[in-house]
C-alpha cells in the first residue's frame, strides 16, 4: 500500500489540510507575538468561539453566512478583550500575560457552555462542496480541498501585505524594533490593535472552517491550543514563514506518523520539538535574524 | 534573595498553628481538605523556588508532580518496592528528569522558557497517556500509603495522613528556604536580576539554573508521591499542562517570590474552589475571573499586597520593610525587563 | 428461648423497620460529571434520574434527598467526592459514574465502606468481572454486552470481512475484543484493526484512507461524544459509506448526536440497549414524560439514569432502608422498563437486558432509529468475578 502513488497523494492532502487549519490559527498568534511580544493562550478559545458563531449563524444564514460572520464576531470579541485587559497587560511581562490569558480560557470555556450547552454541535458542509473531486486519481472530499485552497490564499494574501505594502513594511519595522518604529512616526499602538483584531478574525475563520469537519464542543479550543503552540515554537515565534513551515511540518509528522507509525505518532512530534529547542532554541525561522 | 522578615515569620507561625488546630478538631472532610491544601502547597513552593527566585516560569511542574506520583505508583504497584524506598526512588528519578529539563530549557528566556517547559510537560503527559504500561487513560489503582505502624501510626486514618502531609510540608518549607538562603539561591537570584553580570563574574549560569530546577523537581515529586498516596490512585490528568497553569495561578494568588505567600495562595485556592463548586457547576468561570482580577491588579498576590501595605503604613526604614518593598518592585521590574 | 419466640421477635423487628420505612428519608449521592468532556452525559443522566424518582418515588413512601457532586470525569476528583459523600454526608446509596476511570478509582472505597453504588453508565467489563463487588450494581451496560451480539449478527447478514476502528483506551479495546471474538467465532475475519489516539484526534482522514484499500466488506467502529460526530461525518465525506457500510455499537450514532450528524448518520446499522423508538408502553410513557421536561428525546444515558432511580425505588419498596439493606435489595430488582424486561445477574451484579439492532433513517425531525431486531438477553460471562456474600 505504501508503494502506491494514491496513498501518498491522499495522505499528502490530509497532511496539507491539517497544516492549513493550523496555519490559520498559528499565523495570528505568531504575528501578534512578533509585534507585541504577547502570547495569547486564549487564542484556542477564540477558535472555539468562531466555530460556535459559525454553527449558530450557519443554522440561520447557511454555511457562507456563517463563514463571513464568525471572523467578524471573533474580531469583535477581540476588540473587547484588547480594550478590557490585553492593552493593560502589554508591558506586564510574559508570566502575567500567560496567566491572564490562562484565566480567559476558563472564563470563555464556561461561557460557551452556558450559552450553547455542553452538547456538541455541528455545522453542515455547503451543498457546493458536499462531494468529492478526483485529484491525481484519488477521490478527495471537496470541502477539504476548499480548506487547503483557503489556507493557501490567506498565506498568499498575508505574504503580499507584509512584503509588498506600506502597512506590511510598518509591521515588519514594528517586529524588528517597536521603539524605533514609533520614533519614525508609526502609530505603533494602533497597528498593534489592528494586527490583534486580524489575528482574532483568522482564529475565528479557522473555527468556522473546522466546524463542518470536526464537531463543535466547548473544549475544542483547549485541544487545538497545544498543537498551535508547537507549530509556532518549531517555526519561530513571530515569523510568518515560521508559521507556514511549522504548520507543514506538524501536519506531515502528525498525518504520516499516524498512518505509518501509529504507536509513535505523538511522541514523534514532541521529539521533534525537543530537538528544535535544543538545536535552535529560537525556532527554525526566527523573526529577528 | 529570600529573607525571613518578621511578617513572614509570624504568618508562618499562624498558618502552622491554625493547621495543627484544624487537624486536631476537623471532621473527615476537613481533614481531606488539609491534606489537599498541604500537597498543593508543596507543589507551589517548588514552583515559587524557580519562578520567584530564578525567573524560570515553568509550565511543567504539573508534569513533574505527575512524574513523582507515577514513579511512586509504578515502583510500589508494578515493581513491588517498599513504599519508603519507592518514595525516595520517585523523588530521585523526577529530580534527575527536572535537572535535565532545566539544563535544556535554561538557555531560553521569558516566553521561550515557558513554551519549552510546556512542551516537555506535554511530552511526559503524552507518554503516560498512551503507553499501556502506565495504565493509559484509566490510570492505576491500589497505590499503597507508607506503613508507619512501627511507630504506632496508621496513615490510612485521615487524621494521621493529614498530619503526615503537614509534617512534610513543614520539612519542604524548611528545605526550600534554606536552599534559597544558601549560595545556590543567592546566585540564582543574582542571575535573575542580571544574567550578563553573573556570567561575567564567572558563574556557570546554566548549571545553577539546572541545579535549582532539579531541586524544585524533587519537591514537586514529593507533592506527587503524596498525592498518589492521598487518593491511592494515579491518572494521566495529573500531568496535564492545565495543572501547571493552576499551580502558577496559586503562586501568583499568594505572592510570587515569598514562599509563604504561595502557601497562603494554596489555602485560599482550595477553599475558594470548594465553596464555589458547591454552588455552581461553572466554578471555573469564577476562578478565571478572580485570577484575571488578581493578575491585573498588579499587586503581588494576597501576601505581597499585605507586605506592601504594612511597609507603607509603617514608613520605617527597617531593613525588613525595605526588603519587602524592594521585592515587589524587583518583581515588577523583572516582569518589564522580560517584555 | 424457643424458636417461636425468636421468630416472633424477628417479625416484630421486620414490622418495625417496615413502619420506619414509611417515613424513611433516603440520602442519595449522585456522582456525575457536570463539567469537562462528559458534562453532556452527566446532565442527561441527572435529568433521567430525577424523572425516575418523580415518577416512581411516591409509591415507596420514602422521601429521597439527592446530593449531587461533580466528578469532572477525573478519577482523583471523583474519589475525593465519593469519600465526602460517604464519610461526611453519610449517604445511604450512591448512583451515577460516567467514566470507567472514575469507577475503577472509587471501587475500593465503596466496597470497603459497604455503601451500595448503582452504576448508571461506566461500562468497563472488569467492574462486573474481576473487580466485581456485592455493593456495586450496574444498571447501564457492559462494553462486551453491547458488542458481542453484533459479531454473529454481521456474519448472519453476509458480512465476513471487516476493519475495526476505536479510540485507544480501555473501553475501545474491550468493545473491539468482544466484537472480534464473537465475529471470528461465527466465521468472520478481521482484516485490520485501527486504534486512534483517544481524545487527541478529531481528524480521522488519515486512518479512513487506509481502511478503504484494505479489501474489507464493512467497517465496525466505536466512538462516542464529539469523536462520534466527527467520525461519522468524515466517514460520509470521504465517500466510504457506499463502499463499506458502517456498523458498530450504538454510541456511534446515539440519539444525543444524530441531530449534529444529520444525513451522514443515515444507513449506519448499530446495536444498543436503548433507542427512543423502542415500541412498548413503558417506553412511550417515558419518552413523553422526558420530552415534556427536557425538551428533547431521551438518549440511552437518560434511560440509564431513569432506571437507576427505578431500581432504587424498587429496592426501597422491598423494605430496604439503609446501606446494608439497600445493598442486599438492589441486585434483586427486576422490572419492565423502557428497555423491555431487565434484571440483575446475581453472579456479577451486571444488568441483563435485550439488545436492539437498528438502522438510522430519515424522519420528519431529522434522523431517527428504525429497530431491525431485538436480540434476546445474553448473560455476560463471569470474567473472574467471585461475588462475595453480604454479611
Amino acid at each position: 500500500m505504501q508503494g502506491d502513488l494514491g496513498f501518498w497523494v491522499l495522505q499528502g492532502l490530509n497532511a496539507l489540510q491539517l497544516s492549513m487549519l493550523l496555519f490559520l490559527l498559528s499565523v495570528g498568534l505568531t504575528v501578534i507575538f512578533g509585534l507585541m511580544h504577547f502570547v495569547n493562550l486564549a487564542h484556542g478559545a477564540l477558535y472555539a468561539f468562531g466555530a460556535y458563531a459559525a454553527a449558530t449563524a450557519g443554522a440561520a444564514l447557511g454555511f457562507w453566512g456563517g463563514l463571513l460572520i464568525a471572523p467578524l464576531a471573533v474580531a469583535a470579541l477581540g476588540v473587547l478583550l484588547y480594550l478590557g485587559c490585553i492593552r493593560r497587560m502589554r508591558r506586564a511581562g510574559p508570566m502575567a500575560q500567560v496567566l491572564v490569558t490562562f484565566g480567559l480560557i476558563f472564563v470563555m470555556l464556561d461561557l460557551t457552555r452556558i450559552v450553547w450547552g455542553a452538547q456538541a454541535l455541528s455545522a453542515p458542509v455547503p451543498a457546493v462542496l458536499d462531494g468529492r473531486v478526483a485529484v491525481l486519481g484519488v477521490e478527495y472530499p471537496a470541502y477539504r480541498l476548499f480548506v487547503i485552497a483557503l489556507g493557501l490564499a490567506i498565506w498568499g494574501a498575508l505574504a503580499l501585505v507584509l512584503n509588498r505594502t506600506q502597512i506590511g513594511a510598518m509591521i515588519r519595522a514594528g517586529v524588528d524594533n517597536d521603539q524605533m518604529a514609533a520614533c519614525m512616526g508609526i502609530d505603533v499602538e494602533r497597528m498593534f490593535f489592528v494586527v490583534f483584531c486580524v489575528g482574532c478574525a483568522l482564529a475565528g475563520l479557522a473555527g468556522a472552517v473546522a466546524a463542518p469537519i470536526l464537531s463543535v464542543t466547548p473544549d475544542m479550543g483547549l485541544q487545538i491550543l497545544v498543537p498551535t503552540l508547537i507549530v509556532i515554537v518549531i517555526g519561530g515565534l513571530g515569523s510568518l514563514n515560521g508559521a507556514v513551515a511549522g504548520s507543514l511540518i506538524y501536519g506531515a509528522v502528525q498525518t504520516f506518523g499516524a498512518v505509518l507509525f501509529p504507536q509513535l505518532a505523538s511522541i514523534l512530534i514532541y521529539g521533534l520539538l525537543a530537538a528544535v529547542l535544543i538545536l535552535r532554541p529560537a525556532g527554525l525561522f526566527p523573526a529577528r535574524g | 534573595m529570600f529573607r525571613h522578615t518578621a511578617l513572614r515569620f509570624w504568618t508562618l507561625g499562624l498558618v502552622a498553628a491554625a493547621a495543627v488546630l484544624r487537624v486536631l478538631t476537623a471532621e473527615y472532610f476537613g481533614l481531606e481538605l488539609v491534606a489537599e491544601i498541604a500537597i498543593l502547597a508543596i507543589l507551589v513552593i517548588a514552583l515559587d523556588m524557580v519562578a520567584g527566585f530564578g525567573g524560570m516560569v515553568s509550565l511543567c511542574h504539573g508534569a513533574l508532580m505527575g512524574a513523582g506520583a507515577y514513579g511512586y505508583a509504578m515502583l510500589t504497584v508494578k515493581a513491588g518496592l517498599a513504599p519508603p524506598a519507592a518514595f525516595a526512588g520517585a523523588v530521585a528519578i523526577t529530580g534527575a528528569a527536572a535537572w535535565a529539563i532545566g539544563a535544556v530549557c535554561g538557555r531560553s528566556q521569558g516566553i521561550y522558557f515557558i513554551m519549552a517547559t510546556l512542551a516537555f510537560g506535554q511530552m511526559a503527559y503524552s507518554i503516560v497517556f498512551e503507553q499501556p504500561a502506565f495504565g493509559g487513560d484509566d490510570g492505576m489503582s491500589g497505590v499503597p500509603r507508607i506503613d508507619l505502624s512501627l511507630i504506632g501510626v496508621d496513615l490510612n486514618d485521615p487524621r494521621s495522613f493529614a498530619f503526615f502531609c503537614l509534617l512534610l510540608l513543614g520539612g519542604v518549607y524548611w528545605f526550600a528556604t534554606h536552599v534559597l538562603q544558601a549560595g545556590l539561591g543567592r546566585t540564582l537570584t543574582g542571575i535573575m536580576h542580571n544574567e550578563q553580570r553573573m556570567r561575567a563574574l564567572g558563574v556557570n549560569v546554566w548549571r545553577i539554573k539546572a541545579d535549582m530546577f532539579g531541586l524544585s523537581g524533587m519537591i514537586a515529586a514529593v507533592a506527587g508521591a503524596l498525592a498518589a498516596q492521598h487518593v491511592m490512585f494515579v491518572s494521566p490528568g495529573l500531568l496535564n499542562w492545565t495543572v501547571s497553569g493552576e499551580a502558577l495561578v496559586v503562586v501568583i494568588l499568594g505572592g510570587l517570590g515569598t514562599i509563604i505567600g504561595p502557601v497562603i495562595g494554596a489555602i485560599a485556592f482550595v477553599m475558594l474552589k470548594h465553596e464555589i463548586s458547591a454552588h455552581t457547576d461553572y466554578w471555573h468561570l469564577f476562578v478565571g475571573v478572580i485570577l484575571i482580577a488578581v493578575v491585573m491588579s498588579r499587586a503581588n498576590g494576597i501576601f505581597g499586597w499585605v507586605e506592601q501595605r504594612l511597609s507603607r503604613a509603617r514608613k520605617v526604614t527597617a531593613g525588613d520593610a525595605i526588603d519587602a518593598q524592594g521585592r515587589t518592585d524587583a518583581a515588577g521590574t523583572r516582569a518589564r525587563d522580560d517584555a | 428461648m424457643s424458636r417461636i419466640v425468636k421468630r416472633a421477635a424477628a417479625i416484630a423487628i421486620a414490622a418495625a423497620t417496615a413502619a420506619q420505612a414509611q417515613a424513611e428519608d433516603i440520602k442519595v449521592g449522585l456522582l456525575l460529571p457536570f463539567s469537562g468532556v462528559y458534562a453532556a452525559l452527566g446532565e442527561e443522566i441527572e435529568a433521567g434520574f430525577r424523572l425516575g424518582l418523580d415518577s416512581f418515588g411516591a409509591d415507596s413512601g420514602a422521601t429521597f434527598e439527592i446530593l449531587r457532586e461533580d466528578s469532572e470525569a477525573s478519577p482523583p476528583v471523583g474519589l475525593a467526592k465519593t469519600r465526602k459523600l460517604i464519610m461526611q454526608d453519610r449517604v445511604d446509596v450512591m448512583a451515577g459514574v460516567v467514566s470507567s476511570g472514575v469507577l475503577a478509582a472509587i471501587r475500593d472505597v465503596v466496597d470497603g465502606a459497604k455503601v451500595p453504588l448503582i452504576v448508571a453508565n461506566a461500562g468497563n467489563d472488569e467492574a462486573t468481572g474481576k473487580a466485581c463487588s456485592p455493593y456495586i450494581t450496574r444498571i447501564s451496560f457492559s462494553n462486551a454486552q453491547l458488542n458481542r451480539p453484533m459479531g454473529k449478527y454481521l456474519v448472519d447478514h453476509g458480512v465476513t470481512k471487516v476493519v475495526t476502528f476505536a479510540p485507544d483506551y480501555a473501553a475501545g479495546q474491550q468493545m473491539m475484543k468482544a466484537f472480534g471474538d464473537a465475529f471470528v467465532a461465527a466465521g468472520g475475519e478481521i482484516v485490520a484493526q485501527e486504534f486512534t489516539p483517544f481524545q487527541k484526534t478529531q481528524d480521522f482522514g488519515p486512518y479512513l484512507a487506509k481502511a478503504k484499500t484494505s479489501g474489507a466488506q464493512a467497517v465496525y467502529a466505536f466512538y462516542a461524544g464529539s469523536e462520534a460526530i466527527a467520525f461519522v461525518k468524515q466517514y460520509d465525506s470521504f465517500g466510504m459509506k457506499e463502499a463499506l457500510p458502517l456498523y458498530g455499537p450504538g454510541f456511534l450514532n446515539s440519539q444525543l448526536y444524530v441531530g449534529a450528524q444529520g444525513a451522514a448518520a443515515q444507513g449506519i446499522v448499530t446495536a444498543l440497549h436503548y433507542v427512543p423508538t423502542i415500541d412498548n408502553a413503558a417506553n412511550k410513557a417515558f419518552v413523553a414524560a422526558f420530552t415534556a421536561q427536557a425538551g428533547h428525546l431521551p438518549s440511552e444515558y437518560a434511560v440509564q439514569g431513569y432506571d437507576a432511580a427505578r431500581a432504587l425505588v424498587e429496592a426501597v419498596k422491598s423494605g430496604a432502608t439503609d446501606r446494608e439493606s439497600l445493598a442486599a435489595a438492589l441486585p434483586r430488582t427486576s422490572f419492565d422498563g423502557p428497555r423491555g424486561k431487565t434484571a440483575i445477574d446475581p453472579a456479577t451484579n451486571n444488568i441483563m437486558q435485550p439488545i436492539y439492532v437498528y438502522d438510522t433513517v430519515a424522519g420528519p425531525d431529522g434522523p431517527t432509529q428504525k429497530v431491525l431486531a431485538q436480540l434476546p438477553v445474553e448473560v455476560d460471562p463471569v470474567n473472574g468475578c467471585e461475588m462475595a456474600t453480604l454479611n
